[in-house]
């Protein structure tokens, strides 16, 4: 995922360049509201650039161990989500190629996003730390949507697949698929934490991870 | 911009003129095309360069715009796995001068904004001009 942000990060750029029209810009053309849909794009980008590796330290243990840290990365990740990155995302949603099935994936994506932020947030404060892990792990799924959607394009596009429909299901695949799989991972951590408690829930969650790590270096 | 509407095209002035037009588009189109996404991130929403390009001029004979030049259109097709997508890029090639332009929604825009350019539309281009009496 690390990965796929700084190739996502290194390939916008280009975004920002006034000299040049990249080819994401290109095809949208003629644009509606050409004027807001740039400025939109260069928040959403920029805003991305900033907050996609910000939610991946955030689900580090490293960070989730340091309180203090991890309250105060989340509390900018959290603003800059909320107030940029989706109601940025939400004007490009319109101009979508491939149509208002496209847009609403877009826009059914950001509001996952919002509305499972403000309940992390909420639960946080609560310090509910179940709730909070479930509305985060909603978060990252859907801000992961942007790395697998990408290399889902590219592996379609290797297959031979038209790009219109690519584009839809590169899209539709990932949005519903991360929200599962967050889902099952809160889920499962639930039943661990009703069946164990949270420290030892979070324990076996480490060690769930590390088996396989471990497995790979053997 | 310049370069592809000031620089005639000596191709053009040859006797097939659906030749000349698709050499034209060819080398002061695709072929930058082609170099320009060589360099780009496959990492991007943006569409994925199409396997091949072809280009096909469906009629030889040349209209007059506006402003009473003569434009020939043409039309590029693309293809990304085994099928060809027709009509990809639509565009029109001013024979006198070479310079190239090509349909984004309604309106056409010099050829150069495909390369990246900015380049605004250009409201008499290939768009065909009244009939005289």
């Amino acid at each position: 995922m690390a990965l796929g942000a700084a190739f996502i990060t290194a390939s916008s750029i280009v975004y920002f360049r006034r000299d040049e029209l990249p080819p994401f810009v290109i095809e949208k053309l003629p644009l509606r509201f050409e004027a807001l849909w740039l400025a939109s794009l260069r928040v959403h980008v920029a805003s991305a650039i900033v907050t996609f590796p910000l939610c991946i330290l955030l689900m580090t243990r490293a960070l989730q161990r340091r309180a203090l840290l991890h309250r105060w990365i989340g509390r900018i990740a959290g603003a800059v989500i909320l107030f940029a990155l989706v109601p940025s995302g939400a004007v490009l949603s319109f101009e979508a190629k491939g149509g208002p099935f496209v847009s609403a994936g877009f826009l059914l994506s950001g509001a996952l996003v919002a509305w499972f932020m403000v309940k992390g947030v909420l639960a946080a404060r609560r310090k509910e730390l179940g709730a909070h892990r479930r509305a985060m792990l909603h978060v990252f799924a859907q801000m992961s949507v942007a790395v697998t959607s990408r290399a889902l394009l590219f592996g379609l596009d290797a297959a031979g697949m038209s790009p219109d429909v690519a584009y839809v299901v590169a899209l539709w695949c990932p949005v519903l698929g991360s929200a599962a799989i967050a889902e099952l991972l809160a889920g499962s951590f639930k039943r661990m934490v009703k069946a164990h408690g949270l420290k030892m829930a979070m324990f076996r969650r480490a060690r769930f991870v590390a088996r396989p790590v471990a497995r790979v270096g053997r | 911009m310049l370069g592809l509407l000031l620089v005639p095209s000596l191709a053009l002035a040859a006797d097939s003129l659906p030749a000349a037009v698709q050499h034209r588009v060819e080398e002061a189109l695709l072929k930058p095309l082609a170099e320009k996404e060589k360099d780009r991130s496959r990492f991007s929403r943006a569409r994925l360069p199409p396997r091949e390009r072809r280009v096909r001029v469906p009629s030889a004979t040349t209209i007059r715009d506006a402003s009473d030049h003569e434009y020939v259109a043409f039309a590029v097709d693309v293809r990304f796995g085994d099928q060809w997508q027709e009509n990809d890029i639509v565009g029109c090639a001013y024979p006198q001068t070479g310079a190239l332009f090509v349909k984004l929604g309604d309106e056409y825009r010099p050829a150069d904004v495909l390369l990246g350019k900015n380049a605004d539309p250009a409201p008499v281009a290939c768009v065909p001009g009244k009939p005289r009496s």
